[in-house]
């Protein structure tokens, strides 16, 4: 009995805690960043990259290479996606969307031509984009905007603890990897080139909005970091909107009494 | 349940039906058409409008239809104590230029985009959130959302939401961030937004 009571005491004090910093966690707060300084260091790096290789590249890329032809390299890569997708859509616990995408997959790879088109998508099956570190936000009872420690990754760039060790699932579970890995083949060049086309793929559909960060900011690092963490935030309210449609705005209302 | 219980909350339910009832339909379509004004404007201004012309023209809108003194002071945050009213005065001119000369630069050319208004959502504390899509002419349509508030002369937008990225946060950040990387007071931030205001 008196164990029970302390367990009881336990808890309540748990709850209180755990309650106590929900209450106080507005959303208004800034992002945490307790590698401040090295995330720093690196993000320098990553611009001196970007600014003499990876920018003109995507640049060259999104004004020079044909526009069906940027499409189809589009499709294949995200064709490559979908297994990764479907995964996590299952750990997600959402089955059905998850058979859609299979059956994209296989309708893309086949009648697609090894998904150079997307035919699904105009035969009704609509695509959607998930990865881990959206699944590790969908479960974790934290603030959407609470991604643990903010991290900045070589040539990756922005992210954070959730969605870096999403990032290290997705590439562990993804079955072209470990396909080839396990065929023996030497396929590393095509893995490069897969990994490689996503980067500049990622990057000439990044220029607008990056550049307007850039301009517009005083502290370009401060603000990406708190652009990225809203972005990525939105997309797992989206997962998450089912069971909570009113979290996001009640944060907003908070945020206004804040100040 | 108590019988007074019961009626507290059938009292209650009725009072909030009512104020649905009445405050829906006028503060439901204002903040929409609030929305579709000002994207028709700005459509306008930047198919018809160069330069410092097109600067100026969507400063006008920015002042007619932005809550510009709230946007600023959230912007602050809690810095905004701090200041003197010279230094507001100062802050919320130059915040307008800077945010005038990056709309008008954002767009460039006119491309054939087009805005769709979606879901309306009012939320108890007044404040009214306007779903909405920019449609392009290639590629994905792009998220907006609009926060409309209740201001002195009808409603004004006092945020925007691109992909689920606040204008109003990233600015907090940014200027949070560039201060306490600067001394810690608001005098640094000033001068530099008035700079780049300036050139």
């Amino acid at each position: 009995m008196r164990k029970a009571r302390r367990a009881l005491v336990a808890i309540t004090a748990a709850a209180a805690l755990v309650s106590g910093c929900a209450s106080g966690d507005t959303g208004a707060t800034e992002v945490w960043d307790p590698i401040e300084t090295p995330n720093r260091i690196l993000f320098s790096l990553n611009r001196v990259v970007d600014i003499i290789a990876l920018r003109p590249v995507a640049v060259i890329y999104r004004d020079w290479v044909p526009e069906p032809a940027q499409k189809s390299v589009r499709n294949l890569l995200d064709n490559l996606g979908e297994p990764v997708t479907a995964i996590n859509e299952v750990v997600q616990g959402n089955p059905h969307r998850a058979a859609t995408t299979m059956a994209r997959f296989l309708v893309n790879s086949t009648i697609g031509i090894a998904g150079l088109f997307d035919v699904a998508t105009q035969l009704g099956l609509e695509r959607t984009k998930e990865d881990a570190g959206k699944t590790i936000g969908l479960y974790a009872g934290a603030e959407p905007e609470n991604g643990g420690f903010y991290l900045m990754l070589p040539a990756i760039g922005p992210s954070n603890a959730r969605d870096g060790t999403g990032l290290m699932i997705d590439y562990l579970v993804d079955p072209f990897r470990i396909l080839t890995f396990n065929l023996a083949i030497d396929w590393t060049v095509y893995q490069a080139a897969r990994y490689g086309m996503n980067v500049i793929d990622y990057r000439s559909r990044t220029i607008f909005a990056l550049d307007d960060l850039e301009k517009n900011s005083l502290d370009y690092y401060a603000a990406l970091r708190s652009a990225y963490t809203q972005n990525r935030a939105d997309l797992i309210r989206q997962r998450r909107e089912k069971t909570d449609t009113k979290s996001e705005l009640e944060r907003r209302d908070n945020l206004a009494l804040v100040r | 349940m108590s019988l007074l219980a019961i009626r507290r909350v059938v009292l209650c339910l009725a009072a909030s039906a009512a104020v649905t009832f009445f405050a829906l339909p006028a503060s439901a379509a204002d903040p929409a058409k609030l929305i579709e004004t000002v994207a028709a404007e700005v459509i306008e201004i930047v198919k018809t409008k160069n330069g410092a012309d097109r600067q100026n023209a969507i400063k006008k809108v920015l002042q007619a239809n932005f809550d510009m003194n709230a946007m600023g002071r959230s912007a602050l945050g809690t810095h905004w104590n701090q200041t003197t009213e010279a230094q507001r005065t100062r802050f919320l001119t130059a915040v307008e230029t800077a945010e005038a000369r990056a709309y008008s630069e954002r767009f460039g050319q006119y491309a054939g985009q087009t805005l769709t208004v979606g879901k309306v959502t009012t939320r108890p504390n007044g404040v009214t959130i306007v779903d909405s899509r920019l449609n392009q002419s290639t590629g994905q349509p792009i998220k907006l959302e609009w926060e409309v508030r209740n201001g002195s002369q009808g409603p004004v937008i006092s945020d925007v939401k691109v992909e689920g990225v606040s204008m109003v946060m990233t600015r907090r950040s940014d200027f949070n961030s560039y201060i306490q990387n600067n001394g810690g007071t608001v005098e640094p931030l000033i001068k530099e937004l008035e700079a780049r205001a300036a050139r």
